[in-house]
């Protein structure tokens, strides 16, 4: 009866929230329209309706592309041989270096073409987190589960319905709340792409196009920054409330044991009580433990012939599509026009782009650990730093880009030396959240037995840090520097270039930018492309999966 | 004379909204050299009582004396053994041995040496650098067993520590235990074992203490005056009237 009583309540609570939030949203967006005087501002609720549907369409596409073919990959062992190498590669590639050649092929479908290529750049970005956590979620249903389903006779598609679908449902819900983030998150690449000298933005707007033609085009940063806050209200809002509430109902039903935790002090209701509740309880996505169950299944060699398979089949279907099978002569002309020129410093801009994203790297993994470990050892840090993430992964990272830029440059004068300082920057707060969640989840799910050890036999300070910490999220930091790495790739394609001003740092990004969208030169850009796949794969073989294999001992059996 | 006394210990979880009291006016006393059994259904708060003794938890009211002072936080004078082990995976058989005596600041040839010696008691002389994932559950269990003793504790407390070995094993595990036990080269003489096994708690203590489902009271306590070794008692009208005294005490607390 309490129980009914409380979540009636609670309901009413988030009706409530709703409403004002809503109403926020709504005054904030009239404050806009009235005190912003250029004429695109004028439509602001237009805008955010399109990227809103925008958004929601791709994360409805994505979802079901994921379930439909998540639950293929698991269970179908062709379609897994298939399916699951081709988007390990896909996804290895950084998404937005897809950007131009989908663009390419699109436009010339006219405005409805537009609209598509921005819902298929969304979907390369959001499609993974969801592909990778319905898979990982049927992987990790109990053998006796399955088995106890079978002898009770279900099969097919009952057996989907009430076994499968019940499974994947905290994955999904998960791994579509990632999706939702990551869409908001190359929402602003989408919506203003520059091509071949020209800016392409979707007829129908959006609030990306709008940010970026405050930032860029009237280097405006007051609106920018009013814009950027904006965003991440209507971000950060709908996670914490919708997003949370509904991972939260969602988690009831799971496998996994919920971890011991000290309940005083969460009597509270609220925005920062349910997302500490949802820290403390719900399992971290699960496209963490499948991104380490993917690397262990395959061998380097394997990887290679499935990279170059794949990358042969990439490049005849483009050019099938296209109606031009490149003949060796085409392909050298590709690389004797611009940018072809500047492919004879490709190791320098190889040591320069690893250079920053080692740099980026380095900080990103100081500061996760330090924050993980504050987090672990004293609640107070810990709901700060939630709510931090909670901001942190709202805010969509590329839309600071320009709002980076023109601090720093007003900070430092010189616009090159500022590029290079904004680069970093945005890859720390690119590939730092990938680390502290991790690292915190791996803190947070140390079994009650080993923290009862740890205080049991007097471990304190740096002891229990060196001795307990540090050991149990050593996994974890290798699963999170492999996430950090991968969305550092994504990101620097656009951190070494500031669009509509052809201001660049020398690196491998810049010029795959140079020859996707200044040039719109596909021979350089596949190539670039290859080589930085080439990159990403033998790191993931060379180091992470070794590391990986070494640290597999450290995994506690509960 | 007493070593461990439980007075009037209360205590409640939160879960959710709801407050659910796990244990209700504990009292008990555990005196020197005795081996007592703690007996209850699942969520009797039998567990809870352990760390409470252990200086693991707070009591809500009432408290836990160690000859005669109260238990605020964990001492080496008293050990632990827990139910899954609680090994640290990412150290060896003896690094999982020594790290307590590190903590403590004994110095390194010491420890080694002493982690070494209670290794090769409970009869782990080839496993030294094993670590815990390669050992099987009776192996990982005498790793805790000799960690907890190598702190030379006055009292050791465990957990359910059989619960997850098959029968074989755990029976093996048992008479080790006793042999510790009644071994007068050890300091160790007071152990306190939670259980929910009635012929295991009948084999092995002085005395046994039931107690009721949750909230967790003690119904009774039943002494058990058979010689030891008590292999030869097993088949014994009086090792089954005394399993039988202490199930009744257990279907008693039922209603």
């Amino acid at each position: 009866m309490a129980v009914v009583m409380q979540s009636k309540w609670s309901l009413q609570r988030y009706i409530i929230s709703l409403v004002v939030g809503l109403a926020t949203l709504c005054i904030m967006a009239w404050l806009i329209m009235t005190f912003v005087n250029y004429p695109e501002v004028k439509d602001l609720s237009l805008h955010t309706f399109s990227t809103l549907s925008r958004i929601l369409i791709t994360l409805l596409i994505s979802v079901i592309w994921g379930v439909s073919f998540g639950i293929l990959a698991a269970t179908n062992k062709w379609a897994s041989f298939i399916l699951t190498p081709f988007i390990d590669i896909l996804q290895s590639i950084p998404i937005l270096g897809y950007f131009p050649m989908v663009i390419s092929f699109l436009f010339l479908l006219g405005p409805w073409g537009v609209e598509i290529s921005v819902i298929i750049l969304l979907f390369t970005s959001m499609a993974w987190s969801i592909f990778f956590g319905v898979v990982g979620a049927i992987r990790g249903i109990p053998t006796n589960l399955a088995e106890s389903a079978r002898s009770f006779g279900l099969t097919g598609w009952r057996y989907i319905r009430h076994v499968t679908l019940p499974a994947i449902t905290p994955a999904l819900i998960s791994g579509a709340n990632l999706a939702w983030c990551d869409g908001w998150f190359f929402m602003i690449a989408a919506e203003y792409i520059q091509y071949k000298g020209e800016i392409v933005t979707p007829p129908s707007g959006g609030l990306g196009f709008l940010l970026a033609k405050t930032a860029y085009e009237y280097k405006d940063m007051n609106v920018a920054i009013i814009l950027l806050l904006f965003i991440t209200f209507i971000v950060t809002y709908f996670n914490t409330l919708t997003w949370h509430r509904i991972m939260e109902k969602s988690n009831s039903g799971t496998f996994k044991p919920t971890f011991k935790m000290d309940l005083s002090g969460v009597g509270k209701l609220g925005i920062r009580a349910a997302s500490w509740r949802h820290y403390w309880r719900f399992q971290w996505p699960k496209a963490f433990s499948a991104t380490s169950q993917r690397l262990r299944k395959y061998t380097c060699i394997e990887k290679l012939i499935a990279a170059v398979l794949v990358f042969t089949m990439v490049f005849f279907t483009l050019y099938k599509v296209l109606g031009q099978i490149p003949t060796l002569t085409e392909i050298l002309r590709g690389f004797s026009e611009p940018p072809g020129g500047e492919l004879r410093f490709l190791p320098l801009f190889i040591t320069l782009t690893i250079g920053r994203l080692t740099i980026a790297y380095g900080i990103s993994l100081a500061m996760a650990i330090g924050m993980g470990v504050l987090a672990a050892e004293h609640r107070r840090f810990a709901t700060v730093f939630y709510l931090l993430y909670d901001i942190g992964q709202g805010v969509p990272i590329l839309a600071l880009f320009p709002v980076i830029f023109l601090g720093i440059t007003q900070l430092v004068g010189e616009p090159r030396i500022a590029l290079e300082f904004t680069c970093i920057i945005m890859l720390v707060l690119d590939m730092i959240w990938y680390m502290f969640l991790n690292i915190v989840s791996a803190i947070r799910s140390i079994p009650s037995e080993i923290q009862e050890v740890s205080r049991l036999f007097g471990f304190k300070g740096l002891n229990r840090i060196t001795h307990i910490v540090i050991p149990s999220i050593l996994p974890s930091i290798v699963t999170g520097s492999i996430l950090s790495w991968g969305t550092g790739w994504n990101t620097i394609i656009f951190a070494e270039y500031l669009p509509s001003t052809s201001l660049s740092v020398p690196g491998l990004g810049s010029l795959l930018d140079k020859a996707g969208y200044e040039y719109g030169n596909t021979v350089v850009l596949i190539f670039l492309l290859i080589i930085i796949a080439a990159i990403v794969l033998s790191m993931e073989a060379f180091v992470w999966r070794r590391l990986l294999r070494k640290f597999e001992r450290y995994h506690i059996e509960v | 004379m007493s070593i461990i006394e439980v007075r009037n210990v209360t205590k409640s979880f939160l879960i959710g909204d709801n407050k659910v009291v796990v244990l209700e006016d504990v009292s008990f006393s555990v005196g020197n050299d005795e081996f007592v059994c703690l007996v209850g259904p699942s969520g009797c708060g039998k567990s809870t009582l352990l760390r409470i003794i252990a200086g693991l938890e707070k009591a809500d009211s009432g408290g836990t004396l160690f000859h005669g002072q109260p238990i605020t936080k964990p001492t080496p004078k008293i050990a632990m053994v827990f139910q899954l082990f609680g090994l640290l995976p990412w150290k060896t058989a003896l690094e999982n041995v020594e790290l307590p005596l590190e903590v403590l600041g004994v110095e390194k040839e010491k420890r080694r040496h002493v982690a070494e010696e209670y290794l090769n008691m409970v009869g782990l002389e080839g496993f030294k650098n094993t670590y815990p994932h390669d050992l099987s559950g009776g192996m990982k269990q005498r790793v805790g067993i000799a960690r907890a003793l190598a702190l030379k504790p006055e009292v050791l407390l465990m957990d359910e520590p059989f619960s997850s070995l098959d029968e074989l094993t755990a029976k093996n595990l048992r008479n080790l235990v006793l042999d510790i036990w009644r071994d007068p080269t050890l300091p160790t003489n007071t152990f306190i074992m939670v259980s929910h096994n009635v012929e295991e708690a009948v084999y092995m203590a002085d005395r046994v203490i039931v107690m009721t489902p949750r909230p967790g009271k003690v119904i009774g306590e039943v002494k058990i005056d058979i010689p030891r070794p008590r292999t030869k008692y097993i088949r014994d009208q009086r090792y089954f009237g005394l399993v039988d005294e202490v199930v009744a005490l257990l279907e008693k607390g039922k209603v």
